[in-house]
């Protein structure tokens, strides 16, 4: 009986160790899904102000997700916030540089790019049905107006201000995300409050 | 945020909020296909074979190996039997040397000789 128990338990140690790593990545894989359905929303609100695009903001998430899941998996998942938002950072500013280039470039020639060529979408764009007409006008122009606000900013201030206000990130998760100092977001977050306090206080 | 925020702040942070939880169907859908892309790719990566790394990892270690062996080759030093067998080899095939062995001579009063000349 001792001889079958050892004897078990030496053939059953790599099953049992493959199965713990199984276990292992399963639990990785869904921390990694539960971590990205929390941001992917305020992750999108996010690029689409820096881009003004909601093809290039969804392509940036994607990347950033993507990117993410590919290099840092194994890290912590305390850091994965502020990694994301670094890598989305990263990628909204590649995209915004692109797209200087780009414009440099079609300036020069004739045509111009087919930019409102999707189908209306009846039942996508469809209104929530909780807010009342009245309430819900009043927050379409109270987010409109901040909206505009924020994409008016220099993308430094916009990008302190939508990590700390709208994800919540602390200071250091911040300078972290934007790959700066401390100093540097706490001046940044002080410069876009002013001017969205400036421009929106009577609005919103 | 290590301070409290103010009520502009609280304000501003609850419109963006509802914006984002406007999102429409589609934009939500492709959200939700951008998620499951990028965790089918990490499940694929987990789920590739320990083969799959381990061979390219021995034949690097291989390659290491001989690198190494023929970068700097141990020294061996040769018995002290196999110096004095050497030694003998090359009185035998000396053409200079004294040909007394072939002819019978005494062997032993030559060594003995040899050994009172070396002391």
């Amino acid at each position: 009986m001792t001889a079958f128990v050892t004897l078990a338990g030496v053939y059953n140690m790599p099953v049992l160790a493959g199965e713990r790593s199984r276990e292992q990545d399963l639990m990785t894989s869904r921390a990694l899904e539960q971590f990205l359905a929390s941001v992917e929303k305020r992750a999108f609100k996010i690029a689409q102000l820096g881009l003004r695009n909601d093809e290039d903001a969804l392509d940036a998430v994607q990347d950033a997700m993507m990117k993410l899941v590919q290099s840092y998996a194994s890290r912590g998942s305390d850091e994965w916030r502020p990694l994301f938002y670094r890598i989305l950072a990263n990628r909204i500013h590649d995209l915004q540089r692109r797209r200087t280039v780009r414009g440099r470039v079609m300036a020069w020639l004739p045509i111009r790019e087919a930019e409102d060529d999707e189908e209306f979408d009846p039942i996508a764009q469809a209104p929530s049905p909780e807010a009342s007409p009245m309430r819900r006008l009043e927050l379409d122009e109270a987010i409109g107006a901040l909206e505009a606000a924020l994409q008016d900013l220099p993308p430094r201030q916009q990008q302190a201000f939508l990590l700390r206000n709208l994800e919540g990130l602390d200071v250091s998760e911040t300078a972290s995300a934007m790959g700066c100092s401390e100093g540097s977001v706490k001046t940044h977050y002080f410069r876009a409050l002013e001017s969205l306090r400036a421009r929106l206080g009577e609005v919103i | 945020m290590s301070q409290e925020p103010t009520e502009f702040e609280k304000r501003t942070r609850a419109l963006l909020e509802e914006s984002s939880g406007r999102l429409d169907g589609r934009t939500l859908s492709r959200l939700t296909q951008a998620r499951h892309a990028a965790l089918d790719q990490q499940q694929k990566s987990a789920r590739a074979p320990w083969w799959r790394w381990s061979v390219p990892a021995g034949a690097a270690a291989a390659v290491l190996a001989v690198v190494i062996w023929v970068g700097h080759p141990p020294a061996v030093e040769a018995p002290a039997s196999l110096a004095k067998s050497v030694d003998e080899f090359e009185l035998l095939t000396d053409a200079d040397a004294p040909d007394f062995v072939d002819e019978g001579e005494d062997v032993e009063f030559y060594e003995w000789a040899s050994g009172e000349m070396e002391s």
